[in-house]
């Protein structure tokens, strides 16, 4: 089942008088299967950032669609959005973006509370995710006390309290140390497993080499991408890294 | 050469922080102009020269000191939010290889730049308006004043040696705070983990009992002589509470409601309470200083103003009646003669005695233990007490009854309203019964009594001979010091203001006719409205101009640190912002839980500050009587509409400073 359709999504930013364009994206179009990690990949100024952008809904494409679950995210209306994003996507972000005045467990519930929910449902909800995390006796702590991957694990925890549709991240291991990037990574390995489907941004191989797919972006276009099919990590980690060095010193050919 | 280079980065850095600096700099000039204004007023020579110029002089010299300890405390305070704002800076410095000395180099010269420019526009400005003040001042004292500039040298050296001195301790505070920091603390020092607030509960409690005190003594407070005493205690008391209570207080109650699950996880209140708890945390001590200065100028502006406006009724109440003339005798041949000689003049000038009111009494001061008042000098002044004895002829003419008496009996009015005994013992002397303790008197004799600030007591006894014996009692008590009886006569007219000044010079020229023919004739003191009206105006003008001057300068103070709050919140609040957005509020109800909290933290100073003052409202009512006011109904009225007015003014603050934060936050 497909659960996330990009159909030629273009996006062009105009300078502010209207002088230059700057063609961020040109022609992305793919298609996102239920339960798939898929990582997208790319230089820097490739727009994998305005591509993830605009899959937040915190950015519109120029031209093209989004369809998520058969819904174009084009006929939300703006007051929808933010309650839209709340309660389909989740975010996990390269700086936490977690919120110093709350306690650990207050800022997971803070998507809930903004939806609503009552305390008990929250506990409830709360409970066998902490424990999947490992986070649970941190839980009373604040984010200025415990260590990044710690405080990563708890916005992951926050992204997907609210159950998402899908979860979006950006550079998620982007800010912690290489022990810590690899616990995150096979929490997101496990929380696929589950079923959870995954969109990752990243610069990383070794993030990338954990996802099931890895969508290469150079110049505003999809330009490759690899499956995972049977590989282990380490395989998927050598395609990736023969791909990215192709990628880089050939200038590329199209390699559908 | 050297030097000039930290001269160059101490101006970079300041002109770089302008939105931190050119606020406190302003401040400084508007506190040394506020200063030099008053220190001028009390050196100025014209104002020396004016009716009761003297005794404004000496008010005002109170308020120069009230300046100088609160400019100090002031800017210490504001000095620290621009040194918050500078740690990072000095961080840099110090990783690129900058010591500490030369870090105290760029300190210096800030101060220096910060202490010259204040002094130079604050004494330019303060020149420029003293001369505005003086005229303010000569209108209330109803006095004419020649133009013409005058700048009072003294002044100008207090200025300059106070703020000189205040300067230097805010210098010596940053250099201490340089030194004792590292340069990774200073670097991260504007944006380092903080802890959450606890909550103190203890000391909340403590906080609550202290006010709680004061409230009760403002409350339960007799007589204005105590409540003169109390007030300043009362004062600190509230002071203490008040900031112990923001700080702490207001973190804790936040803690509680972050325990009520079903209160907490609610979409109003999540986001709203547990920043508010930091915001507290931060800002309590702002807040405190917002409410107590504004506490301190609804006090000030509503009593002063209500002494302004109620003078007609103090000068009532210290002269009940127009035109009267006090003999200290009650031999009728002189008082009689004082009588005929206003009868005979008012007549002269077709006119009728009105409202007459005549009296003989004896007043005797003492100090009232219990039931026992002793006549001498015990020097214990908390027990002083003033004792009026008139007989009971007396007594049954003015109040229209016809009570009679035993010699050893007496009847007793009191404004002490604690007197539960049978008896009355003059110590020495003999005890006496009371008959009867009645809850009426005269009252213009009453009014003008209690314009006194101790309790009085009025005994009404037997008859002429009985007090005869306590005059002769006190008398041998006191000897050179006795008192005098006194022979009161007053009556009212019915004419133009200089008829009447001229009835009553005609009636003190007769009087001193009388007393210089007969040498035996008792010294007459004469009073006139229409001549004391003039005094009480320049006194009460004078209180009501030293209280628009410092509630001036504390609203000044109280703005800029209105001001400094948006600033640094909104510094504060913006990275929140963003991050809120990115998890999912909207922009509406980031707004709304802002304003939620800046609207509670905003108000909650200008709340307090109207339960402080209604609180201290019984407490000014009794040291309004000290002046002889006792309109209670014009001090609510007054204290509500400058309330009103405050609030106002406090919304309309809130609202100009608002534009700053929200652009800070928006990131405009």
């Amino acid at each position: 089942m497909t659960i996330l359709e990009v159909q030629c999504v273009e996006k062009i930013y105009t300078t502010r008088f209207g002088g230059n364009h700057v063609q961020a994206l040109s022609n992305v179009s793919f298609t996102v299967e239920h339960g798939e990690y898929v990582a997208i990949m790319g230089e820097s100024g490739s727009g994998k950032t305005t591509l993830l952008n605009i899959l937040a809904a915190l950015d519109k494409p120029t031209k093209g669609d989004i369809i998520l679950e058969g819904k174009p995210l084009s006929t939300i209306k703006e007051k929808e959005m933010t309650s839209f994003r709340r309660d389909n996507l989740g975010f996990v972000f390269q700086d936490f973006n977690l919120l110093d005045t709350f306690s650990l467990k207050d800022n997971i519930f803070l998507p809930l509370v903004l939806s609503g929910k009552k305390a008990q449902t929250m506990e409830r909800r709360l409970q066998p995710i902490a424990e999947k995390l490992g986070i649970k006796q941190l839980l009373n702590k604040y984010p200025y006390e415990v260590s990044g991957g710690q405080k990563q694990r708890a916005a992951v925890a926050r992204a997907l309290i609210t159950n998402p549709k899908l979860i979006l991240a950006d550079e998620p291991t982007g800010a912690l140390d290489s022990r810590s990037s690899d616990s995150l990574l096979k929490v997101f390995n496990d929380i696929n497993q589950e079923g959870q489907t995954i969109i990752m941004v990243t610069h990383s191989t070794k993030a990338a080499s954990h996802a099931g797919r890895v969508l290469f972006i150079k110049d505003g276009e999809v330009f490759h991408q690899i499956y995972r099919g049977n590989s282990s990590n380490d395989e998927m980690y050598q395609k990736i890294s023969d791909t990215l060095t192709l990628l880089l010193t050939t200038g590329g050919d199209r390699n559908e | 050469m050297n030097s000039m280079f930290y001269a160059h980065l101490a101006v970079q850095g300041m002109r770089k922080n302008g939105k931190i600096y050119l606020p406190y700099i302003l401040t400084s000039v508007g506190i040394v102009m506020m200063y030099y204004i008053v220190s001028y007023l009390t050196y100025s020579k014209s104002l020396y020269n004016m009716t009761g110029g003297r005794d404004m002089q000496m008010i005002l010299s109170w308020g120069t000191g009230v300046i100088a300890v609160f400019s100090f405390i002031f800017l210490l305070y504001t000095n620290s939010f621009v040194m918050r704002r500078r740690k990072k800076e000095f961080g840099l410095y110090n990783i690129l290889g900058m010591g500490k000395k030369n870090i105290a180099s760029i300190l210096i010269w800030e101060t220096l730049i910060t202490f010259s420019s204040s002094i130079i526009a604050g004494l330019g400005l303060g020149i420029l308006l003293s001369k505005l003040s003086e005229l303010c001042t000569a209108k209330m004292l109803g006095e004419n004043i020649s133009l013409g500039f005058t700048i009072e040298k003294q002044a100008i050296i207090n200025s300059i040696l106070l703020f000189g001195a205040v300067f230097l301790l805010i210098l010596l505070n940053s250099l201490r705070q340089i030194h004792t920091s590292k340069p990774i603390e200073l670097l991260h020092s504007d944006k380092s983990g903080e802890k959450p607030p606890k909550a103190k509960w203890f000391l909340a409690f403590i906080g609550l009992i202290i006010l709680g005190i004061a409230y009760y003594i403002s409350c339960t407070i007799r007589d204005p002589m105590s409540a003169l005493l109390m007030f300043f205690v009362a004062v600190i008391m509230v002071i203490v509470a008040t900031y112990i209570l923001f700080t702490v207080g207001s973190v804790t109650l936040c803690k509680m409601l972050q325990k009520n699950k079903r209160y907490y996880y609610k979409t109003e209140h999540f986001v709203s309470i547990s920043s508010m708890s930091y915001r507290m945390k931060r800002n309590g001590a702002s807040l405190a200083s917002i409410c107590i200065l504004s506490t301190m100028v609804l006090v000030m502006i509503s009593s002063t103003l209500c002494l302004y406006i109620g003078k007609e009724d103090s000068i009532h109440n210290r002269y009940p009646r127009e035109i009267a003339m006090e003999t200290y005798s009650i031999d009728e041949q002189y008082t009689n003669a004082v009588k005929g000689v206003s009868e005979k003049i008012v007549e002269n000038h077709n006119l009728n005695i009105d409202n007459l009111l005549y009296y003989n009494c004896l007043p005797v001061a003492g100090t009232l233990g219990g039931s026992i008042m002793k006549i001498e000098n015990t020097g214990d002044y908390s027990k002083l007490t003033q004792l009026y004895v008139f007989t009971i002829d007396e007594y049954n003419r003015l109040m229209n009854k016809n009570e009679t008496l035993e010699n050893d009996e007496i009847i007793m009015y009191t404004n002490k309203s604690d007197y539960m005994y049978h008896e009355f013992t003059i110590d020495g002397f003999q005890s006496l019964k009371i008959k009867e303790q009645v809850d009426e008197f005269n009252k213009d004799i009453v009014n003008d009594s209690s314009a006194l600030s101790v309790p009085v007591v009025f005994i009404f006894v037997s008859d002429v001979e009985q007090l005869n014996k306590i005059y002769d009692f006190q008398l041998k008590q006191y000897g050179d010091n006795a008192s005098l009886f006194k022979n009161y006569y007053g009556f009212n007219l019915n004419c133009e203001d200089n008829e009447e000044t001229a009835i009553f010079d005609e009636i003190r020229y007769e009087i001193s006719n009388l007393q210089s023919k007969d040498e035996n004739f008792p010294s007459v003191k004469t009073d006139s409205v229409i001549y004391n009206r003039e005094s009480f105006y320049s006194m009460f003008g004078g209180i009501f101009f030293l209280g628009i001057l410092l509630s001036v300068v504390f609203i000044f103070a109280a703005v800029l640190i209105m001001y400094y709050k948006q600033i640094t919140e909104g510094y504060e609040d913006a990275d929140k912002f963003e991050i809120m957005q990115k998890v999912g509020m909207t922009k509406q109800e980031i707004k709304k839980s802002i304003n939620s909290q800046v609207l509670t933290v905003f108000f909650a100073p200008l709340i307090t500050a109207g339960i402080h003052t209604g609180f201290a409202f019984p407490i000014l009512l009794k040291l309004l009587r000290l002046f002889g006011l006792c309109n209670t109904s014009l001090l609510i009225g007054i204290t509500a509409g400058s309330f009103a007015v405050f609030a106002i003014f406090y919304v309309l603050v809130y609202k100009i400073t608002s534009i700053s934060y929200y652009k800070i936050v928006s990131k405009q």
